[in-house]
């Protein structure tokens, strides 16, 4: 899940990025070469998350959404 | 109704939000029929219910201007439902802020490049035939001042905008003499989604405005009266030009 954390990092420090990923998940996907069950946890938790960040998350704020996001990432793989 | 667009039919691409937006109304204002084109199709319905009031002259398009397909049938689609394509105004990119050129991963550049700079290609690719069919037509290409000037923020974005000026040169060389005018604009900072979400934090929008010789950034609305100007008749012997629309702060600078 490593990879997907990393995706989904920019995506919280990015708004670009964000959108990106939100829009054009099976590009993302494909790009990033991601496993189906990294795929899967990207098209439900990621981008439900990633959805419902603000535009843009304030700098210091960053870190905090990254970690929350990373750790949601990993329950998921947990399954 | 002012009527400056009446009867003419238009897609709007990246018409789900900010810029695009602004156009999709600004157009349906002046009796365009719009197709709001967008990969986010939220926004693009968001914007259809905004200008769409109680009548049937738009259509909302989802579609990945980066895959040819898809472009292709968009183009089919608006011409089987509105019988003609009259205007083109690219809108779609993406901003990905990516560190020092050495330093810019493969993966990044072929995002920003394969939306902004391939996808206009295939929307210009797949419309202008589409024009031609009925006489002609206008294209509006956005581009952005990353387009004209050095910027430190994203080495992909600024030569995708740049490459969409050039774009504009070269189908305007090609298409002007069968009736498709080719036009660019170059925005400075205007505020839409993209700007502040590209923008670090709340403080330096706020920089932005102040810094501004006008004292503010731009509104969408202001831009989408120049896009629907070149996409007029009014605009009928202006063809492979690029237009800085940045309230003067191009001209400060230099």
């Amino acid at each position: 899940m490593d990879k997907l954390i990393e995706i989904a990092d920019r995506a919280v420090a990015d708004y670009g990025f964000r959108q990106a990923v939100l829009y054009g998940a099976d590009d993302v996907a494909r790009r990033w070469a991601l496993s189906d069950q990294e795929k899967s946890v990207l098209e439900s938790t990621v981008l439900q998350r990633l959805g419902a960040l603000p535009i843009p998350v304030q700098p210091e704020d960053v870190p905090g959404e990254q970690a929350r996001l990373a750790q949601m990432i990993r329950k998921d793989a947990q399954g | 109704m002012v009527g400056r667009m009446e009867n003419k039919v238009v897609i709007v691409t990246g018409g789900g939000s900010g810029i695009g937006r602004a156009t999709c109304w600004r157009l349906q204002q002046e009796g365009a029929k719009v197709v709001v084109a967008d990969r986010n199709q939220a926004g693009a319905e968001e914007t259809r219910d905004l200008m769409e009031g109680d009548n049937q002259n738009s259509a909302v398009s989802r579609v990945d201007i980066s895959r040819s397909g898809q472009v292709e049938q968009m183009v089919a689609d608006t011409v089987s439902k509105f019988g003609r394509l009259d205007g083109l105004v690219n809108g779609a990119a993406i901003l990905i802020r990516t560190p020092p050129l050495v330093e810019v991963e493969d993966v990044d550049w072929d995002l920003t490049m394969d939306t902004n700079l391939k996808g206009t290609f295939y929307c210009c690719k797949y419309a202008i035939p589409a024009m031609l069919e009925h006489g002609g037509g206008a294209i509006v290409n956005i581009s952005s001042m990353s387009g004209v000037r050095g910027v430190a923020y994203s080495v992909p974005y600024a030569v995708s905008k740049a490459g969409v000026i050039h774009m504009t040169k070269v189908a305007a060389a090609q298409y002007t003499h069968q009736g498709v005018r080719v036009n660019c604009i170059a925005p400075g900072g205007i505020d839409t989604p993209q700007m502040r979400g590209s923008t670090a934090s709340a403080e330096t929008f706020q920089e932005r405005n102040v810094e501004h010789p006008m004292g503010r950034v731009g509104r969408p609305d202001e831009v989408a009266n120049l896009i629907t100007w070149l996409t007029s008749d009014e605009a009928s012997y202006v063809s492979g030009s690029t237009y800085i629309i940045d309230g003067g702060a191009w001209a400060l600078a230099t």
